[in-house]
């Protein structure tokens, strides 16, 4: 069962990896800011990644858990988590040598919402093949 | 003409004097400068230091610093962060927009020089002595400065740290 699971957050960390490096060009080209240092093409896949199969696991267990319920309740958990999460990048200190760090929640607020969108968007493809 | 000739002399020799008084010499300052505040949270740094830098290690008497930092500038690496500290809570910066230093003496030390004289911060003038050394061109100065003796955010006194150690390294051309 884990493994249609994986290919769902697989699949939905390429989505989100893919939205999040188009939304850091589009940002780059609308602020002429450049955060590479801290946020990159690399860190962004990393990152989308690893909340993805760290959030495959977490519905893994949820659903073997709570069977049918465990759905409902992953779903507000990884919402929770996604909005909570907000509060890093506007929290966290960029290295001085970073100029206009006032702008950088602009580009990682959103990005942290991409897993959790791009988890729900694949997530009907996928809706006939655990249970 | 006979007359003439010796208050000429005597001028001549007081032009010409003047000229053998080395007086202490006036330094622009480098783009490359660095004044960085660490202490725990927050740290950063600010930009925009002006003023006039007269320093000759062989005539202190006649040297003297007068520079000014752009409270604006401040930088913590955090936009949020930088716009509190701009507030009127903490510097300020619209009611008090520069960070003065002015120099009252400079003398030299075992390790370097000392230069005593007055912080202008937050509309609050403290004594402080800025001890520094003058090493290729560079001046590089570390000391301490309190938050709570400038009256910055004094109803939140473990809001942060109170005390920051100042870093500054300023490069200097002629």
């Amino acid at each position: 069962m884990y493994k249609k699971i994986f290919q769902q957050a697989f699949v939905a960390s390429v989505l989100a990896a893919l939205a999040g490096i188009i939304y850091n060009r589009i940002y780059f080209f609308a602020t002429e800011t450049d955060y590479s240092r801290v946020l990159n093409w690399k860190s962004i896949i990393g990152i989308s990644v690893l909340v993805c199969m760290v959030f495959s696991f977490i519905y893994y267990g949820l659903t073997r858990w709570l069977k049918t319920k465990g759905e409902i309740v992953f779903n507000f958990i990884f919402s929770i988590l996604s909005f909570a999460s907000i509060m890093v990048p506007l929290s966290i200190s960029l290295p001085l040598e970073v100029k206009f760090p006032e702008l950088f929640p602009g580009l990682a607020v959103p990005m942290v919402f991409f897993p959790a969108l791009a988890w729900f968007t694949v997530r009907p493809l996928f809706r006939h093949q655990f249970h | 003409m006979k007359k003439l000739i010796y208050p000429l002399a005597a001028t001549l020799l007081i032009v010409a004097s003047a000229f053998t008084v080395k007086l202490a010499q006036d330094w622009k300052i480098g783009d490359n400068y660095s004044i960085k505040f660490s202490g725990g949270d927050p740290s950063g740094e600010f930009k925009g230091l002006k003023g006039v830098v007269k320093f000759d290690p062989n005539d202190l008497a006649g040297s003297k610093f007068d520079v000014t930092i752009d409270v604006a500038t401040i930088n913590t690496g955090n936009g949020m962060k930088n716009t509190h500290a701009k507030s009127a809570m903490w510097f300020d910066a619209e009611k008090y927009p520069v960070i003065k230093f002015t120099s009252s003496s400079i003398v030299k030390t075992a390790s370097g020089f000392e230069a005593k004289g007055t912080i202008d911060m937050h509309g609050v003038q403290k004594e402080v002595v800025i001890p520094f050394v003058f090493e290729a061109n560079t001046f590089k100065g570390s000391f301490e400065v309190n938050r709570m003796d400038y009256n910055i955010n004094t109803a939140e006194p473990n809001h942060g740290a109170q005390k920051f150690t100042l870093d500054i390294t300023v490069p200097v051309t002629n």
